[in-house]
């Protein structure tokens, strides 16, 4: 140190912290080096994001709805394409030649067309929505300032036709609601997808997946009878001047709907012009009412099944019973000394069938009411379906009189489905089977049966078999209109008085009328409900049964069943010819 | 004669070593000019057969979408209320119980028969599109494959 200089001392001295700085600074680069090699994932997916703007272009693709077909694969319910046009001013190269080209296309005027093609926007929207036909028209111009936006739009081609079996679809096709629409939403609606489309030549250009698509639906519906029951039942609701009606018919064997209608009814291509929100209403599974008369059959089955009566059960009429301190009174007063079972029925004696639910006991009844699905929705596939309203003993609304009402079809609500799901359950030998809309579910992997599925037994088959018997009397003796040349029919009509806040609705257009049929009665292939609301007739079994009929006699040609006679020569033509084969 | 015959010789190595470089350069570069031509139509070829995929997924969709917009027309004219109305129209009428008569068939049940759909077959059977797996490396086996074949089938 002795040979320094004061100069060379002062650099020697120094040097130290020249080396840490710059030992430092290289540290720090090399920190941040590293740190600019390891990104944070936002900063990472930020760069990416800018990066993949460069190479590809996002293309947003519309959702597409599974399609509807009837049983037959008539298209019920379609995906059509509509377009919004818009322009951009800075890419055209010759405006007046572009207006001109575009103008008798969209069949706008000229004079607006230039003013939107000259706009000082980036992006102007000229038309839309507009139709397939004239979005290819603009497309074939190949116009590279025009752009053409997918509006998918849901089409039904049958126009009003089971309208409220299909329902509706809101939110540019995306979001199905009321009838299979809305129950089967998430089956039917596709996807939105927003596909990355890369701008490299190079690179495969990308296919629509596949899986974007929703499922398509084949219901049980057949549209040929779909259109004769809707005809007949707005010729009814016409003629007999009622507020409205509810016809379902349903194959007892299966459980499948074969057509369901309201009326008035909608256009659910024109869905949102409607003025009236009611019409929106599918009455069949969402308007629970007091069923009247009708009920008397459930509640006869029920007592035979759990052996209150007996099929030679008698009683004494005088035409009323007091149940709760409430008296219960046959229809007009009437009152008709000993009477069986099957008469009580016939003359629909309200005294009567009271007495049978009180030989029940409440117990058995309500059981037997639950046992017929009553209470609960139907799960038949509809959208919105409405449980109904049942009052059992604890309720703090049901007394022994609540009993009495019950069993003639007062003080209660069910659905039009409720009650053609119980009577096609006796119509089916006691066995009742869950109600069906959907047919099949088609989708990428194939074909999914809805295969039809047992619920419960409701009563046995001897009960079934004598009641459907009774029934066919009813038909015969209480409800002529309903008879059919050639068919044994098998039936009851119910009038429902209308309950309000201060009492009995009285006069016309007081009541709410129904008719249930199976049909041909030794081996019922459908069972028809009809309801008619606030008919000028006071009395379900002088209008629903002709309704019935109507519907029945075009029925049985278009479902091929063949009258009892044909039937009988045809079965035992079967037991010959399996007899041979033995 | 000898330092004519070495001179010579010299220069002429000398020229000769000249020569193979430039030679030698001049090939490389032609090499490298037909590989990049190659590679360069290779690509070419690519982004045509893309643009041409293009098309016709664009082509197909657009074929799809008439389609169904053909079969909603279809449907709209074979409506119930319309084919009733030109059924009307041509003198037909409905048929009541009373017109039918039903013929004895040995065998033949006469439940209707369940209606099975097919409405979406054709959507479902519809041939999958073709996967383009073309790579370069794959193209040029090929050429030599297809090379080979030709002089195995002179040799033969």
């Amino acid at each position: 140190m002795q040979g320094l200089t004061p100069q060379q001392s002062t650099i020697q001295a120094r040097l130290p912290f020249v080396a840490i700085f710059l030992i430092l600074m290289a540290a720090y680069l090399v920190i941040n080096l590293a740190n600019f090699q390891f990104f944070p994932r936002s900063v990472r997916q930020e760069l990416e994001k800018i990066g993949s703007s460069v190479t590809s272009t996002t293309l947003r693709l519309p959702a597409e709805r599974g399609l509807i077909f009837d049983r037959d694969g008539e298209p019920l319910a379609f995906n059509i394409i509509q377009y919004r046009l818009g322009v951009s001013p800075a890419l055209v190269a010759d405006d007046e030649q572009l207006m001109k080209l575009m103008a008798p296309i969209l069949d706008i005027d000229e004079f607006e067309l230039f003013r939107k093609i000259n706009s000082e926007n980036v992006w102007e929207f000229v038309a839309g929505p507009i139709s397939a036909e004239q979005g290819q028209a603009i497309a074939a111009l190949d116009e590279l300032s025009l752009g053409l936006e997918e509006i998918p739009k849901r089409f039904y081609p049958q126009g009003t036709l089971a309208a409220h079996v299909i329902g509706i679809v809101l939110d540019d096709g995306l979001v199905g609601t009321l009838g299979v629409e809305g129950a089967f939403n998430d089956t039917l609606s596709g996807r939105v997808l927003d596909l990355s489309i890369s701008n490299v030549p190079f690179d495969l250009p990308e296919d629509r997946p596949a899986e974007q698509r929703g499922n398509d639906l084949v219901l049980t519906l057949d549209r040929d009878v779909q259109f004769w029951v809707e005809s007949e039942l707005k010729a009814a609701v016409e003629e007999y001047k009622a507020y409205r009606g509810t016809v379902i018919v349903m194959d007892p064997r299966d459980g499948d709907v074969l057509a369901l209608a309201n009326y008035p009814t909608m256009d659910p291509n024109r869905f949102l012009e409607i003025e009236d929100p009611s019409l929106l209403e599918n009455a069949a599974v969402q308007d629970a009412y007091e069923p009247g008369s009708i009920m008397q059959v459930l509640t006869v089955a029920g007592a035979l099944d759990t052996g209150a009566i007996t099929p030679y059960w008698t009683y004494n009429d005088i035409g009323l019973i007091e149940v709760g301190g409430q008296e219960i009174y046959n229809r007009q007063f009437q009152s008709h000394g000993t009477s069986d079972a099957a008469t009580v029925l016939v003359r629909s004696m309200n005294a009567g069938v009271a007495t049978i639910a009180l030989e029940m006991g409440a117990e058995g009844f309500y059981s037997m009411l639950r046992a017929f699905g009553f209470g609960q929705p139907t799960g038949v596939g509809l959208f919105a379906e409405e449980p109904g309203d049942v009052k059992i003993p604890g309720d703090t609304n049901w007394n022994e009189s609540t009993l009495g009402y019950n069993s003639f079809g007062q003080d209660l609500k069910v659905t039009s489905m409720q009650l053609i799901t119980a009577f096609s359950a006796l119509a089916n030998d006691g066995i009742m089977r869950q109600p069906r809309i959907v047919r099949q579910v088609i989708g990428e992997d194939g074909v999914e049966e809805a295969r039809p599925t047992t619920v419960r037994r409701v009563v046995s088959s001897e009960t079934a078999a004598i009641v459907q018997d009774w029934m066919k009397r009813v038909v015969r003796e209480g409800a002529p209109g309903a008879f059919m040349r050639g068919y044994a029919v098998a039936g009851k009509p119910g009038t429902a008085w209308i309950s309000t806040a201060v009492g009995q609705e009285y006069g016309e257009h007081s009541t709410i009328v129904t008719f249930v049929g199976a049909l041909p009665a030794s081996e019922p292939q459908a069972v028809i409900l009809v309801k008619l609301d606030r008919p000028q007739q006071y009395y379900g079994h002088a209008v629903a049964p002709h309704v019935f009929k109507r519907i029945a006699d075009r029925l049985v040609i278009l479902l091929e069943i063949p009258d009892d006679e044909v039937r009988g020569r045809l079965e035992a033509a079967d037991a010959v010819t399996k007899a041979g084969e033995s | 004669m000898s330092q004519t015959w070495f001179q010579h010789t010299f220069s002429r190595k000398r020229f000769r070593t000249r020569n193979q470089a430039t030679a030698l350069a001049i090939l490389g570069v032609a090499v490298l000019l037909i590989l990049g031509s190659l590679y360069l139509s290779q690509v070419a070829s690519f982004a045509i057969t893309n643009r041409e995929i293009e098309d016709l997924i664009s082509r197909r969709d657009q074929l799809k979408r008439q389609n169904e917009q053909l079969i909603g027309e279809i449907a709209s004219f074979r409506t119930v209320p319309r084919l009733y109305a030109r059924a009307i129209e041509i003198g037909f009428r409905p048929a009541t119980n009373s017109d039918i008569n039903y013929l004895l068939i040995e065998g033949y049940n006469p439940q209707r028969a369940n209606a099975q759909l097919e409405a979406r077959a054709g959507q479902q059977l519809e041939a999958a599109a073709p996967v383009y797996e073309e790579t370069f490396s794959g193209w040029l086996e090929r050429q030599f494959t297809l090379l080979r074949d030709q002089f195995e089938s002179f040799g033969s």
